[in-house]
């Protein structure tokens, strides 16, 4: 199985994490597929997706928005690719849209036939087994305006993810407290930094920490 | 000084230049029949509804450091400038009495004009039939006309034309010619004609709308000249040569500070300098709204549309989302052209104006059917043609450098391409004929919106063409029945021919200019994403929204809805250089989200 997950940040931040993943496709000219959290302003950011991989001589690239109506001719061009990324964005909104378009089971078999399936954000807790993570902290949490119940991810992984972590004790009280609750352990990557999983292997990217009852360890 | 007289100095400074929107303007010295002068009063309980912040920036009306929020001096200010109604011409025949303090102290000109629902046809008895002129202003080198709708019952209403009589303003017993508009009227145009505005299309602009009871509404806009055609087809029907020389003679000065009139020359030859504007105007024009599927009812009265080529009058103006082009409005006693039609429309537009202006220079009054083979329609052809390639090579995705080069270079296979792409684009239901909410029509089946934003892609990560399946299935509507997706040989041969020619087109311009295919696949991919967005808005889908709006207004004040009004907006810019970038902020407000929502769902419709 042959995972990314990015936590955010710029382009010229991630290029450890880029260079990982490239390393985990292993392949020349690869296929690269972007799935926006939400169609609205997505050609802006599927504009610096390609910009982010143009400079790794990536040069196909698809742009699939799946919470407007799609062709499945398109559907098939994704799946037929080697790389499908998951932008970051609302979390709920778009585990309710992957949902409702049946995307979720898709992509697992995608990733089960070897395919390359990478997250930032959004996209990266979505991988995992549930998306409690993005509800918090307070201060910076997504809101769930969608009313989603089934929090459910795609579980491809037994951990959870928290991205965008700040080394600061209102990040930590919060993600303390959770990781009391919680029975998988937590890794919290700061901007820039990310896991990359290459069957089986995984390789933390950047300065990364983890949650576990109650304690936080430095990776 | 004591404290109301600060306070009324300050009114002044602040919004002083609202104080010559006063009914004065040039035109009526210039041409002192051409219009009907009212004396007005304010109306009372008015509460402004709309108001454009940023248009009225850019006339100077307020300081660009204005914040985009409502106070009470402004609103004040607003409603005593626009909330106006005219004291016509039943009010002085039964003697109506005002307050003194009520009465406008300038007089508001109803400007007449043709138009074809006068039985007239010369525009003797036609023209502002509930809308005056609030006057001219000028800032900044630019200048603007402005007029408000909803006045009042002038005596150039085709009821007043019809009944031989005058109408009080408000009469329940008529409609339309009681002089009143009303608010969803009024937001429509305000939000339909901002997103034409962004995307370039010239158009009347809303400076404001301010509401009354039971929704009744003044809805004021603005623009460079609000001048039709039909201002001046008017006279010419009538052989009225004075009017016509001296109405021409005063559009043309008045534009000399534009850049469209810069160069334009003194004597008779200023005359041929409109004649080739206009030529040019309405072929451009003509072929955008045809190719961004907008629907704009043109006829040979010149009405609907102004002397730019801007739209006015948003009554029946549509954005499909298909290529509906047998969809006709219904305005109760005729239907409309369609959107095919227009073309001719505007051709014959040009015609009047070929007979217009050697009237002008000879002084002789030609039938205009002696002008149907002039040189200047064959312009007219030639600026269309060029137009349509060039706005089809655009929605391919392809830059400007290399649309420059394909037009010059291999105008053959564009051609060719447009011919295909046609067939498909003018592809219609099995189903016929059937009714909707405002006309009929007979559904396009095929969105090539789609076609054009997924090819590139696909193109990209294949680099073959697709299967006559895939090209049907990518392109195939919810308008479509099974029967109306048959591939039989001629379809066959048609994709084939499409892909061939779409191909082609991209080799021949990374040919010219060396760059490597795959990047200007990706390129392509990039630009079409934004050009032929998904979620593009429908006539439908602005009523909708509107109507929402309205069950909303009591929670809504009009600097929100001017928020929602700019951000939906901005969403609809299709701008592919990526400069404008809407508001992130899009789905902070509930309300946003159910416009999101109504415009992919109406995004196939009228």
């Amino acid at each position: 199985m042959k995972l990314a997950l990015y936590s955010g940040g710029h382009d010229f931040e991630n290029l450890g994490m880029d260079k990982a993943l490239l390393d985990a496709i292993g392949k020349k000219n690869p296929k690269f597929a972007f799935i926006p959290s939400c169609s609205y302003l997505s050609h802006l950011e599927f504009r610096e997706f390609v910009s982010q991989y143009r400079k790794h001589k990536v040069k196909k690239f698809i742009h699939f928005p799946i919470d407007t109506p799609f062709s499945s001719v398109m559907k098939e061009e994704v799946f037929s690719g080697d790389v499908i990324h998951l932008s970051g964005g609302n979390t709920f909104y778009f585990l309710k849209h992957l949902r409702k378009s049946k995307m979720l089971s898709e992509l697992k078999k995608f990733v089960e036939r070897g395919g390359v399936l990478t997250g930032l954000s959004a996209g990266a807790i979505i991988m995992t087994k549930n998306i409690n993570t993005a509800s918090f902290p307070s201060f910076d949490r997504d809101e769930n305006e969608d009313n989603v119940k089934n929090l459910k991810g795609m579980g491809l992984v037994n951990f959870e993810f928290f991205p965008h972590y700040k080394n600061s004790t209102r990040y930590d009280r919060e993600l303390l407290s959770y990781s009391k609750t919680s029975k998988r352990q937590i890794y919290a990557c700061p901007d820039g930094s990310g896991i990359v999983m290459n069957e089986g292997r995984k390789t933390f990217v950047g300065k990364c920490y983890c949650f576990v009852n109650g304690e936080k360890i430095l990776l | 000084m004591g404290h109301s007289a600060k306070k009324q100095k300050t009114i002044t400074k602040s919004y002083g230049k609202f104080d010559s929107i006063d009914g004065s303007h040039p035109f009526k010295a210039a041409v002192p029949e051409g219009f009907i002068d009212y004396p007005a009063r304010i109306r009372r309980g008015g509460k402004v509804a709309f108001f454009n912040y940023g248009l009225a920036k850019e006339m100077g009306l307020i300081p660009v450091s204005h914040q985009e929020k409502m106070d009470k001096e402004l609103e004040n200010k607003l409603l005593e400038t626009f909330g106006i109604v005219i004291i016509n011409e039943f009010d002085q025949m039964n003697g109506k009495r005002f307050s003194k303090k009520d009465l406008k102290p300038g007089k508001y000109m109803a400007t007449r004009y043709l138009q074809l629902q006068h039985e007239d046809k010369t525009g003797r008895t036609s023209g502002d039939g509930r809308s005056i002129w609030n006057g001219q202003i000028k800032h900044k080198g630019a200048t603007w006309d402005i007029s408000s709708c909803g006045t009042g019952a002038t005596a150039l209403s085709p009821a007043t034309a019809k009944h031989n009589r005058f109408f009080e303003t408000g009469d329940p017993t008529i409609s339309y010619g009681c002089g009143y508009a009303e608010l969803d009227e009024g937001l429509s145009t305000a939000l339909f004609s901002d997103i034409f505005h962004r995307n370039k299309i010239s158009t009347e602009q809303t400076l404001c709308v301010i509401e009354y009871e039971k929704n009744y509404s003044i809805n004021v806009r603005a623009h460079g000249s609000l001048f039709r055609p039909s201002h001046f087809f008017g006279y010419l029907k009538q052989g009225n040569y004075a009017n016509l020389k001296s109405s021409i003679d005063y559009y043309i000065d008045s534009r000399r500070e534009d850049d469209s009139f810069s160069n334009c020359p003194k004597g008779k030859k200023k005359y041929d300098y409109l004649l080739d504007y206009i030529c040019k105007t309405f072929a451009n024009v003509t072929a955008v709204f045809e190719d961004e599927y907008i629907f704009c009812w043109l006829d040979w009265d010149g009405d609907n549309i102004l002397m730019d080529g801007g739209i006015i009058d948003y009554g029946s103006v549509r954005q499909f989302g298909l290529f509906h082009h047998e969809y006709r409005y219904d305005d109760v006693e005729r239907f409309s052209t369609n959107i095919l039609e227009q073309k001719e429309k505007a051709k014959r537009i040009v015609q009047t104006f070929i007979q217009l202006v050697d009237y002008l220079k000879t002084e002789d009054k030609k039938p205009l059917d002696s002008f149907k083979k002039h040189q200047v329609l064959e312009k007219f052809e030639e600026v269309f043609n060029q137009r349509k390639n060039y706005n089809l090579l655009k929605k391919m995705g392809l830059g400007e450098g290399a649309i420059e080069v394909l037009l010059t270079k291999h105008s053959g296979c564009v051609e060719d391409f447009k011919k295909v792409f046609s067939y498909f684009e003018r592809a219609k239901s099995s189903k016929g004929l059937s009714r909707v909410s405002d006309g009929v029509s007979w559904d396009a089946i095929f969105c090539m919106r789609d076609l054009l934003r997924e090819l590139p892609q696909i193109y990209l990560s294949r680099d073959e063409h697709i299967s006559d399946l895939e090209f049907i299935e990518i392109i195939r509507s919810n308008y479509a029945t099974e029967r109306d997706l048959e591939i039989n040989s001629y379809r066959k041969r048609r994709i084939r021919e499409f892909q061939d020619l779409y191909s082609k087109l991209i080799e021949f311009s990374c040919k010219e200019d060396g760059t490597p295919k795959e990047k200007r696949l990706l390129e392509m991919t990039m630009r079409s994403a934004v050009i032929n967005k998904m979620e593009r808005v429908t006539g439908d889908a602005i009523s909708l929204i509107v109507d929402l709006i309205m069950k909303q207004r009591k929670k809504l004040g009009s600097d929100e809805v001017y928020k929602l009004f700019k951000k939906f907006s901005s969403f609809q810019t299709m701008d592919p250089s990526g400069q404008s970038i809407p508001n992130k902020k899009f789905w902070s407000s509930n309300l946003m989200r159910q416009f999101y929502e109504i415009v992919k769902e109406r995004r196939e419709g009228i």
